[in-house]
């Protein structure tokens, strides 16, 4: 083990954001949840930094040497959850582990860019190639199309633009990715014909929440209220009215950062932004100082993810982006996406510590 | 390179949700703290009401009526001793109790509290009237399920009853709330989707004492659809007096189309009790009434042997195989002897030589113990499946169940038993494993009756102006030489001389039918009467079934022929 490099700030980051995380979800539970919320939480959160140096002992290396295998077993579950999954929401998300629901679509996300690296490290001779890219998305297409269909809209298209960073940052063709990025345009009328009705209506109600201001368009409307309400300085800690009054819903999941941006104010919302702007740049950093190519393209995917993933939490919270159902990593609430984050921050850091020393 | 333009692409949007940020909590602050100021923006739904359920002439069988309920807001209450003495002379409600609800009502200060629930119109305008001097009391209105017809519709229209929490968890995304109503049972279940209406709902702004300031958007409340029946609901009352008191089933179709024109089951329930929430003890013991089950629709849901109206099936197997024609007979000496298993005619003298006819007519057990032994199971049980026994009818209604056609591997399979030869004996009168239902019967003597097509029986004929969704008829491939020789045979057991469905015969109309008197292990026989009229164009099917009703050729056949007769008289015939 090579400690020496492992990189502190990130690790440190990590847990300012997990701790205020919990702040959040104690204010955001205490009135209308049990109070189970918050030590279920905790509970995760430490089977999450266990896992974490769990996957620090095990060279990436060999993680990435079993990708193809890991990705496979992602897609048996995905096609299992069809069929057997716990629906919640009109959606087919979990399987019941008794005292776990797993939820393979967030598997997915890692055992995709899992295999997309090794894929990419071993071809790298071809990588400007047509042929190339062609099969990277060959190999991205079922875990995308199996998890469109649960349906979770969300996951499903943060796999493109994770997918496209890869391929970018593997070498290939600009013009390539451009070309998808045209060809995904010009088929979204195609593809708005297979949305679900509640999906179609998320939009819908993103391009103007005043038409059903009672159903959908409600969360968004609370939440724009709640984060603009809270102003410079916020309304402090278990004083936002939004949320004592229980006027928003879903704060402790999907809509945590309304809390956060209620009570906390800017200054608070903006601290929080540089935490994880901090740990994106650490990222960048990684990705930069690792000259393997398989663990620069793991590092690349992480980040992207993680990155997208705030960005698209907190921009639909203050109705710049549809909602979509995506966590706010490390502090919404729930098992999947606290484990999976830490998961990743581990691979991360692994990543980070086995840079070879010349 | 490409890392740096990574890292640019990622902190470029980073810098634009800070900005976003800071356009929402700086620039627009005001704005948003106006709004969550004043706040409280409170959501009053309105709820939709459900689609209305007509006839097949347009006569209203299920509408809605207007409830009036009772509603505080605790934060505007300003004498709270006045408005429990007032509200409880009124409402004859216990002082205790609804000080309990007021105090209830004391969590959410901001948020009506429901007290009283469907109360009387003249309760309603009294409180109204004095909820002028009483701040925080306020009478609302909902539209409430009214089944015009109460119980003598109950198992076709079902009932509504509070969404459940499975059902919740299931639909919550289609946009239902935690007190909606769901249709639990028949039409009420079946055609939810259509009859449930849009909610609407206020969006109203509500100061810090919970006064209405403002209006921020309406959404008016959507009716449902409007379904249309194939019942005709004098016929449905007629049958469903007729078995009054009794514990049964009737079902009228057209044998045609399949169109069900009456559908009684009894004991049955009033629907308006389950939405009535002074009526919540009755809807307990309708629901674990475990003696009678009033809440099974045993026309189409209770399985039961056929009896003797099974012999119909006997006699197409014959003669559509080929294995037997009109020229042969057996002889009936009043017993039959399989093994040593001695099986009995119903009557002790025996009926002598019977050809097919007279076997059918007489309805004679030796006849078709042997004729059933000559035949073989298989034959038999091919023949009950052709004619719609053992699956689904495929009615538009939930609950149906399959009933059973045995045969020898089903019993090696379920029983680990091998088929014994008298079992096939006593299958070929309708005995033994066999069961059917109500539904099942009449359909099977649809296909009788509409020249060997199987009906797909329904029972909602259009919602608004669309046709309901249905199957073709299914080509039993009986021949036509057969099905003429078993309408002759069936309108003998009503019109020839000695027929055993004597009492269904009319002078107004040529009726054709079976009677059909089935042991019953726990008690009396069941009785059933199936038929069809008139017997050259048949255009109504009835079955008549009723549960330890003795012998299928009194009560069922003479109610059967009253219906005929009504149908007639109403014009459907």
């Amino acid at each position: 083990m090579h400690f020496k490099n492992f990189d502190r700030t990130l690790f440190f980051a990590t847990l300012a954001i997990l701790l205020i995380g919990l702040l959040t979800l104690y204010s955001a539970s205490r009135e209308y949840h049990s109070q189970d919320i918050v030590f279920r939480q905790v509970f995760w959160i430490i089977f999450g930094i266990v896992v974490l140096f769990a996957i620090l002992r095990v060279d990436y290396q060999r993680i990435a040497s079993l990708s193809y295998i890991f990705y496979g077993a992602t897609l048996l579950f995905l096609v299992m959850v069809l069929f057997s999954g716990r629906a919640k929401g009109g959606a087919h998300r979990w399987i019941s582990l008794g005292f776990f629901n797993l939820q393979p679509s967030e598997l997915a996300k890692i055992t995709l860019i899992l295999a997309l690296s090794s894929y990419a490290s071993v071809r790298r001779s071809d990588v400007t190639k047509i042929s190339f890219f062609c099969k990277a998305f060959l190999l991205a297409i079922p875990a995308f199309l199996l998890i469109l269909i649960e349906p979770d809209l969300g996951t499903a298209l943060l796999l493109i633009p994770v997918t496209l960073a890869m391929l970018y940052m593997a070498g290939v063709n600009v013009m390539h990715i451009l070309g998808v990025m045209l060809l995904g345009l010009a088929s979204f009328p195609v593809f708005w014909h297979f949305l679900k009705g509640y999906q179609r209506q998320r939009l819908f109600v993103f391009i103007n929440p005043n038409i059903d201001p009672l159903g959908s368009g409600y969360t968004i409307i609370q939440s724009k209220i709640a984060v603009g309400s809270g102003g410079i300085f916020g309304k402090g800690w278990l004083a936002g009215t939004q949320n004592q009054l229980n006027f928003l819903p879903e704060r402790h999941t999907d809509f945590i950062f309304s809390v956060v941006g209620e009570e906390w104010g800017f200054v608070g919302a903006l601290v929080l932004i540089l935490l994880y702007a901090l740990i994106v740049y650490r990222g960048i950093k990684i990705i930069e100082t690792t000259p393997d190519t398989c663990g620069k393209l793991i590092a690349t995917g992480l980040v992207t993810l993680f990155t997208l993933q705030v960005l698209i939490n907190i921009g639909m919270t203050i109705g710049f982006l549809p909602v979509v159902g995506l966590t706010l990593p490390l502090i919404s609430y729930g098992g999947s996406s606290l484990i999976t984050t830490l998961l990743c921050i581990g691979l991360l850091l692994n990543i980070g510590m086995r840079r070879p020393l010349f | 390179m490409r890392t740096k333009v990574f890292a640019f692409i990622a902190f470029f949007f980073f810098g634009i949700l800070i900005f976003g940020l800071f356009y929402t909590q700086a620039l627009k602050y005001e704005y948003y703290k106006g709004l969550s100021e004043r706040n409280r923006i409170r959501v009053i739904p309105l709820e939709a009401p459900r689609g209305k359920i007509y006839d097949r002439s347009g006569r209203l069988l299920v509408s809605n009526r207007i409830a009036f309920d009772v509603e505080v807001i605790f934060q505007e209450i300003k004498d709270e001793n006045k408005t429990v003495d007032l509200l409880s002379g009124i409402l004859a409600i216990d002082r205790r109790a609804l000080e309990k609800k007021i105090d209830a009502a004391r969590k959410r200060p901001f948020a009506p509290a429901k007290i009283a629930k469907d109360i009387e119109k003249e309760k309603a305008i009294r409180v109204e009237e004095i909820s002028l001097d009483l701040p925080g009391v306020i009478v609302t209105t909902r539209p409430l399920r009214n089944y015009l017809y109460k119980n003598s519709l109950s198992h076709v229209t079902g009932y509504i009853g509070k969404i459940s929490e499975p059902e919740l968890a299931k639909y919550k995304v289609y946009g239902y709330r935690m007190q909606d109503f769901v249709g639990k049972d028949g039409i009420e279940r079946a055609f939810n989707d259509y009859l449930r209406g849009v909610d609407g709902g206020l969006q109203v702004e509500v100061d810090s004492r919970g006064r209405q300031i403002n209006i921020l958007a309406i959404k008016e409340a959507r009716q449902g659809r409007n379904l249309y029946l194939t019942i005709d609901i004098e016929l449905q009352e007629f049958c469903h007096e007729l078995l009054k008191e009794k514990t049964g089933a009737i079902v009228v179709m057209d044998p045609s189309t399949g169109a069900i024109l009456a559908l009684v089951s009894q004991p049955d329930f009033d629907p308006n009790a389950f939405v009535s929430p002074q009526r919540s003890g009755e809807v307990s013991r309708l629901l674990n009434d475990s003696g009678s089950f009033p809440m099974i629709n045993r026309a189409i849901s209770g399985t039961y042997p056929p009896g003797s109206v099974f012999k119909i099936a006997v006699f197409a197997a014959a003669l559509d195989t080929g294995k037997f024609n009109d020229t042969k007979t057996f002889f009936c000496d009043g017993s039959h002897r399989v093994g040593n298993r001695v099986f009995h005619c119903w009557k002790e003298e025996g009926h002598g030589a019977q050809n097919v006819r007279n076997g059918i007519k007489n309805s004679c057990n030796v006849f078709f113990y042997q004729l059933g032994l000559f035949l073989g199971v298989d034959e038999i049980s091919k023949y009950a499946f052709k004619m719609g026994l053992g699956r689904p009818a495929g009615i538009d209604l939930p609950g149906e169940v399959s009933g059973l056609v045995p045969t020898p591997s089903w019993k090696r399979r379920k029983l680990k038993q091998s088929w014994f030869k008298g079992e096939t004996a006593n299958y070929a009168i309708g005995q033994g494993y066999l069961l059917v239902t109500p539904l099942q019967i009449v359909r099977f003597l649809g296909a009788i009756a509409s020249g060997g097509n199987l009906p797909q029986p329904y029972v909602v004929e259009r919602i608004e102006d669309i046709k309901s969704r249905r199957t073709e008829a299914e080509d039993t491939g009986i021949r036509h030489k057969v099905l003429e020789a078993l309408k002759v045979g069936l309108g003998d057991v009503i019109n020839a001389k000695g027929g055993t469905g004597y009492y269904a015969r009319s002078k107004e109309v040529i009726i054709a039918g079976k009677t059909g008197t089935a042991q019953n292990p726990h008690g009396d026989s069941h009785a059933w009467f199936a038929g069809f009229a008139p017997i050259d164009d048949p255009r109504i099917c009835v079955v008549v079934f009723i549960e330890q009703g003795g012998k299928g050729g009194l009560a069922p056949a003479r109610s059967a022929k009253k219906i005929i007769e009504e149908t007639k008289k109403l014009g459907l015939l």
